[in-house]
C-alpha cells in the first residue's frame, strides 16, 4: 500500500515538475527527449499502479496537510487572477464576474465556514480511479508524444514571424494530467475541486492557444459555461459543510446512500458541474467550439481528460443519484436527451473534428443516463463506455490531425481515397470508427449492456432513446467508412512524410484498442466488476461471457481483413468502372457527355440537412435540457433539509 | 458451452441456410411471374443462376470488394447460426447489421457513382429499420424474461399474444430488410424500378455469386424471426410458424408486385414513425403493467 500511495504522489507531482521543466526548454530536440522519456514514465508508473492493485476496493489512505489546503486556495486564488486578467484583457465581463464570485466563495467556504471540518483520508483510490488512472496514463501521455510532431508540422503551417507558444503548450498539457490525478485520486473534495478548476483553465489556455479572435472567443465561451459548473461545484462544498458535515467524497457518498434527502441539493449541484464539464446540452457549444484548438488538444479534451472528469463525477455520484429521484432524472433526461440530439445532429456534418465532438458530445450523454440510471448495470456499462471511448475517440483525433496536416482538409468529404493516398493511417481510422458504432467492437457492447440495465430499471423513454441514436449513429459513422474506403486507381503515397512520433502514439492508440476488445472479458473481471461489487455488492456484467468471448472472436476476425485481407493481391482481372456511355478517364470518373464534352461524375455524400441540421435540432435540446435542470434544482431546494 | 453451439450452429446454417433460401427465392420468381400472367422459370432458377455466376470470370474493379462481400457473407452465416441455436437474439441483430455495413463498404469501395448511390441507400435503410430491430429486440426480452431466442421454447403461449404491436411493426420493416418493392431504394430484383442496379453494379461473376448466397440466407433468417413469434413450448406451434412464414411471405411478394417505389422521405419517416409507435408503445406496455 505504501508504494501505492507513494506512486499516487509521483503521478500527481511529477507532471508538474516536467510541465515547469517545459515551460523554459525551447529548443525542439531536448524538448522531443522530455516529452518522450516523461510521458513514457507516467504511463508506465500508470500501469504499475493499476497492475499492483488489480481487483482492489476502495483504499483510503490517511493523508492530512494544512499546507496543502492551503496550497489549494493559493492555486484557486491564482486561477481567478489568471482569469480575470484576459477577461479585463479581452473585455470579457462576464468571465471576470464568475472568476471574481468565485474565487470570493472559495475564500469564504474557506476561512469561516470550512472551519473545523478535517478530512483525516486526504487520499484514496478504488477501482474506477484505476480505470481512469490507466486512460490518464497512457492515452494521455500517448497524445502528448503525438502532440510534438504534431506542433511541429503546425507551427510550420503558422504565418512567418507568428510568436511560439509551445513550451506553454507542452506545460499545459502536463499540469493537465497531473490535475486529472487530482481529481480521480482526492478524497477532499476540495482538493479535488481545486483540480477540477485547473482543468478548467488548461484547457481555456489551450482553446485559446492560437490566440485568432474565434479561438478567443471560444475559449471564453469554454471559460464562462464550465466557470458556472464550477460555481455548481462550489454550492455542493457550501452544502457539504453546513448540511452534510463533511468534505471526505467517501463519507459523502455513504451518507448520500443512507440519507439522500439530506445530500440532495449536494448531489444536484456537483452533478450539474459534471454536465457542464462533459459538455452536456446546453452546454454543447463550448466542446464544439473547443476544435479551433492544434487537434492534441481536441483528443486530450475529448478522450483522456476534462469530459471525462465530467462523466467520472457522475459515475461516482451514480449511487447516490441511484436513491435521490430530482438529480437522477435530471441526469438522465439530460444525458438521454443530448445523446439522441447530437446523434441525429452529427448526421448533418461534414467537418471531421465536429463529427467526432458531436458524437463524443453524445456518447457522454449515454454515460451520464447510465450513471443517471445508477444500478450495478449501468455503472459497468458506463465504465466501459468511458474506456472505449477514450481510446477510439483519441485515436480518430489522433487519425484526423495527421491527416489533415496531410490533405490540407478536415472535411470528410475530402477524404476521398484515403485508403490510397494514406493507407495505413486510413486503415487506422477505419479501426476508430468501427469500434465507435458496430458489433463486435467494445462501444457497441457497451451499449448492449446499456440496453439491458435500461430495460431492467423501465426506463422506457431512454429505450426509445437509445433505439434511434443509435440508428443515427449507424448512419454518420458508415457514410465516414465509405468515404475512406473507396479505392481508385493508384495515387500518390502521402504519408512517408507522417513524423514517427505520430506513429508511435497511432500504433499505441490501435494496439490498446484492439486489445482492450478483445480482452473485454478480462477487463470486466480486474477493472470494472471489483468497483461495482464494492459500491453495490452486486456484480455488474449483464451480457453472458460467452457472448462477449464470441464478440471477442469477431473482433479478431475484423481486424485480421482490415489489415491483412483488404489489399492483399489478389488473381483477377482488373476492369473500369461503370459510367453508363463512354468513359474519358475511369480513375477520375470522367465521361462522355450528350454534347461530347467531358463531364466528370461526382457524388457527395448524404447530410439530411433539412432532417438533421443543427437549426432545427439545437434549440429544441437547450430548451428542453435548460427546464429539466431548472425544475431539478427547485425540487432539490425543496427536499433538501437546510441548516441555516 | 454457447461458444461450441454457435459454432455447430453456424456450421449447419451455411449448409441448410443456402439451400432454403435458394428454394424460397425460387418460390418466390415463380409466384411473381404467376401473379404477372406468366409461367416463370422453374423453382431452382435462382440456383442455376448462381452456379453460373460461380463459372465465370473474375473480373473486377478492385481487389478489395471481394473480401469485403465475403466478410459480409461470413457475418450473414454467423448471425443465422446464433439465432437457429437458440443464442442471444441482440447479438443476433448486431451480427446481422456487421453484415449490412461490410457489403455497404464493398459498394463504397468502387468508387463508381452508381454503386455509392446504391450504398448512400443501403445506409440509410439500415437507420430506417434499425429501431424497429432494437425495439423488437427489447419487447422479446421483455416478454421471454431473456435475449436467448431458445427461451421462446418454454413460455406457455406463443410470444406474439404479448408483442403483437412490435410483429406488426418487424412485418412493415420487413419489406425493407427483404429489398422488396416498395422499399428497394439500395438496389431492386425488378429491372423498370431501375436504370443502373444500386449497390452490386460493380459486382460480378463469384463476387454478385456470394451476394446472393447472402441474400439467401438474410431471407431465412428473416423468416425466422417472423417464426419466433409464434412458437411456444408446444412442438405443433413449429408448424404454425412455419404456416405463418410462408403466409408472411406471400404477403411480400404480394406487396412486391403491387407498390412502386418509394421516395426516401417517405421509407424513412415511416418507418421510424412505426418504430416509434408500434415498438415504443408495446414496450412501454410491457414495462408497466
Amino acid at each position: 500500500m505504501e508504494f501505492s500511495f507513494g506512486l499516487i504522489g509521483f503521478l500527481i507531482v511529477f507532471p508538474l515538475i516536467v510541465a515547469a521543466v517545459l515551460l523554459f526548454v525551447r529548443q525542439e530536440a531536448p524538448r522531443r527527449v522530455i516529452v518522450c522519456a516523461s510521458g513514457a514514465v507516467i504511463a508506465a508508473a500508470s500501469v504499475i499502479l493499476v497492475v499492483m492493485n488489480l481487483g482492489a476496493g476502495c483504499t483510503l489512505m490517511e493523508f492530512e496537510s494544512m499546507a496543502l489546503d492551503f496550497v489549494c486556495t493559493g492555486i484557486s486564488v491564482a486561477i481567478a487572477a489568471v482569469i480575470i486578467w484576459f477577461a479585463v484583457r479581452y473585455k470579457n465581463l462576464l468571465a471576470g464576474v464568475l472568476a471574481a464570485v468565485q474565487v470570493v466563495g472559495t475564500l469564504i467556504l474557506e476561512f469561516t465556514f470550512s472551519h473545523g471540518i478535517e478530512v483525516p483520508y486526504g487520499l484514496y483510490f478504488d477501482s474506477l480511479s484505476l480505470l481512469m488512472t490507466f486512460i490518464i496514463g497512457v492515452v494521455g501521455s500517448g497524445i502528448c508524444i503525438y502532440a510534438l510532431g504534431y506542433m511541429e508540422d503546425f507551427q510550420a503551417h503558422e504565418p512567418e514571424g507568428a510568436p511560439d507558444r509551445r513550451p506553454l503548450f507542452f506545460a499545459l498539457m502536463f499540469v493537465f494530467l497531473s490535475a486529472m490525478y487530482v481529481i480521480v485520486f482526492s478524497n477532499n473534495m476540495e482538493w479535488m475541486f481545486t483540480g477540477w478548476e485547473v482543468t478548467t483553465l488548461c484547457s481555456f489556455l489551450l482553446i485559446g492557444y492560437t490566440r485568432t479572435d474565434e479561438a478567443i472567443k471560444n475559449a471564453f465561451r469554454q471559460i464562462v459555461m464550465n466557470l458556472a459548473g464550477g460555481l455548481g461545484f462550489l454550492v455542493a462544498l457550501y452544502c457539504c459543510a453546513l448540511t452534510v458535515g463533511t468534505f471526505s467524497f467517501y463519507e459523502f457518498l455513504v451518507i448520500g446512500q443512507n440519507n439522500p434527502a439530506l445530500t440532495t441539493l449536494a448531489v444536484t449541484a456537483l452533478a450539474f458541474a459534471g454536465i457542464t464539464k462533459a459538455a452536456q446540452m446546453p452546454f454543447q457549444t463550448w466542446l464544439l467550439g473547443a476544435m479551433v484548438a492544434p487537434t492534441p488538444t481536441s483528443a486530450l479534451l475529448h478522450s483522456s481528460t476534462m469530459v471525462k472528469a465530467g462523466v467520472f463525477m457522475l459515475v461516482k455520484l451514480a449511487p447516490v443519484l441511484h436513491v435521490s429521484p430530482a438529480p437522477s432524472i435530471m441526469v438522465m433526461l439530460v444525458g438521454g436527451i443530448t445523446f439522441v440530439l447530437c446523434s441525429f445532429m452529427a448526421i448533418s456534418q461534414s467537418n471531421a473534428k465536429r463529427v467526432l465532438a458531436y458524437s463524443t458530445i453524445a456518447n457522454l450523454g449515454l454515460i451520464c443516463a447510465c450513471a443517471g440510471v445508477g444500478t450495478a448495470e449501468a455503472v459497468w456499462a458506463a465504465c466501459f463506455l468511458i474506456l472505449f471511448h477514450a481510446v477510439a475517440k483519441s485515436l480518430l483525433f489522433l487519425c484526423v490531425g495527421t491527416a489533415e496536416h496531410h490533405i490540407g482538409s478536415r472535411d470528410i468529404e475530402d477524404m476521398d481515397l484515403l485508403f490510397d493516398r494514406m493507407p495505413r493511417l486510413a486503415r487506422f481510422m477505419m479501426l476508430g470508427i468501427m469500434c465507435m458504432f458496430i458489433a463486435p467492437f467494445g462501444m457497441l457492447l457497451a451499449k448492449w449492456a446499456t440496453l439491458v440495465s435500461f430495460v431492467d430499471t423501465r426506463q422506457v423513454a431512454l429505450i426509445v432513446i437509445l433505439a434511434f441514436g443509435s440508428a443515427a449513429t449507424f448512419m454518420f459513422w458508415a457514410k465516414w467508412l465509405g468515404k475512406l474506403s473507396g479505392i481508385a486507381g493508384e495515387p500518390e503515397n502521402v504519408e512517408v512524410t507522417v513524423k514517427p512520433t505520430e506513429w508511435v502514439a497511432l500504433l499505441i492508440m490501435a494496439c490498446l484498442l484492439v486489445l482492450a476488445c478483445v480482452f473485454l472479458p478480462l477487463v470486466s473481471t480486474v477493472l470494472v466488476e471489483p468497483y461495482v461489487a464494492s459500491v453495490y455488492g452486486v456484480l455488474g456484467q449483464d451480457i453472458s461471457t460467452d457472448n462477449l468471448w464470441l464478440s471477442s472472436i469477431c473482433v479478431v476476425i475484423v481486424v485480421a481483413v482490415l489489415f491483412a485481407g483488404v489489399g492483399a493481391k489478389q488473381k483477377c482481372r482488373k476492369v473500369d468502372v461503370y459510367l453508363a456511355g463512354i468513359s474519358r478517364d475511369n480513375e477520375g470518373r470522367a465521361f462522355q457527355n450528350s454534347l461530347s464534352g467531358t463531364t466528370q461524375a461526382t457524388t457527395r455524400n448524404w447530410y439530411m440537412e433539412s432532417v438533421f441540421g443543427e437549426a432545427r435540432i439545437a434549440p429544441v435540446g437547450v430548451v428542453f435540457n435548460s427546464l429539466i435542470m431548472v425544475v431539478a434544482f427547485a425540487v432539490a431546494f425543496v427536499v433538501t433539509p437546510m441548516v441555516f | 458451452m454457447t461458444l461450441l453451439t454457435t459454432l455447430i450452429g453456424t456450421l449447419l446454417f451455411a449448409v441448410a441456410g443456402p439451400v432454403v433460401g435458394c428454394l424460397l427465392a425460387g418460390l418466390d420468381r415463380v409466384i411473381s411471374a404467376r401473379m404477372q400472367g406468366r409461367v416463370g422459370p422453374p423453382v431452382l432458377q435462382p440456383y442455376y443462376d448462381v452456379r453460373k455466376l460461380f463459372e465465370k470470370e473474375r473480373v473486377s474493379v478492385n481487389s478489395v470488394e471481394g473480401v469485403y462481400v465475403a466478410c459480409a457473407l461470413l457475418f450473414a452465416l454467423l448471425a443465422g447460426g446464433i439465432f437457429f441455436s437458440g443464442g442471444n437474439l441482440l447479438m443476433c441483430v448486431f451480427v446481422i447489421t456487421l453484415s449490412s455495413l461490410f457489403f455497404i463498404m464493398a459498394a463504397y469501395s468502387t468508387r463508381s457513382p452508381y454503386a455509392e448511390v446504391g450504398a448512400a441507400r443501403e445506409t440509410l435503410q439500415v437507420m430506417s429499420y434499425e429501431p424497429m430491430v432494437l425495439l423488437m429486440a427489447v419487447a422479446f426480452f421483455q416478454a421471454a424474461n431473456s435475449f436467448d431466442v431458445a427461451a421462446v421454447l418454454r413460455l406457455d403461449h406463443p410470444i406474439v399474444c404479448t408483442i403483437w404491436l412490435v410483429f406488426l411493426g418487424v412485418l412493415f420493416i420487413l419489406t425493407i430488410k427483404l429489398r422488396k418493392s416498395p422499399f428497394d431504394l439500395a438496389l431492386s430484383h425488378h429491372a423498370h424500378q431501375e436504370i443502373v442496379r444500386g449497390v452490386t453494379t460493380e459486382m460480378s461473376g463469384p463476387v454478385l455469386g456470394m451476394v446472393e448466397i447472402m441474400h439467401w440466407c438474410e431471407n431465412v433468417l428473416f423468416m425466422g424471426w417472423i417464426g419466433m413469434f409464434f412458437v411456444w413450448a408446444n412442438p405443433v406451434s413449429i408448424v404454425i410458424a412455419i404456416l405463418i412464414v410462408a403466409l408472411v411471405y406471400f404477403l411480400e411478394i404480394w406487396i412486391d408486385n403491387n407498390f412502386a417505389r418509394v421516395k426516401w422521405q417517405f421509407m424513412f419517416k415511416s418507418a421510424w414513425l412505426v418504430a416509434l409507435i408500434a415498438g415504443g408503445v408495446n414496450v412501454a406496455f410491457l414495462a408497466f403493467l
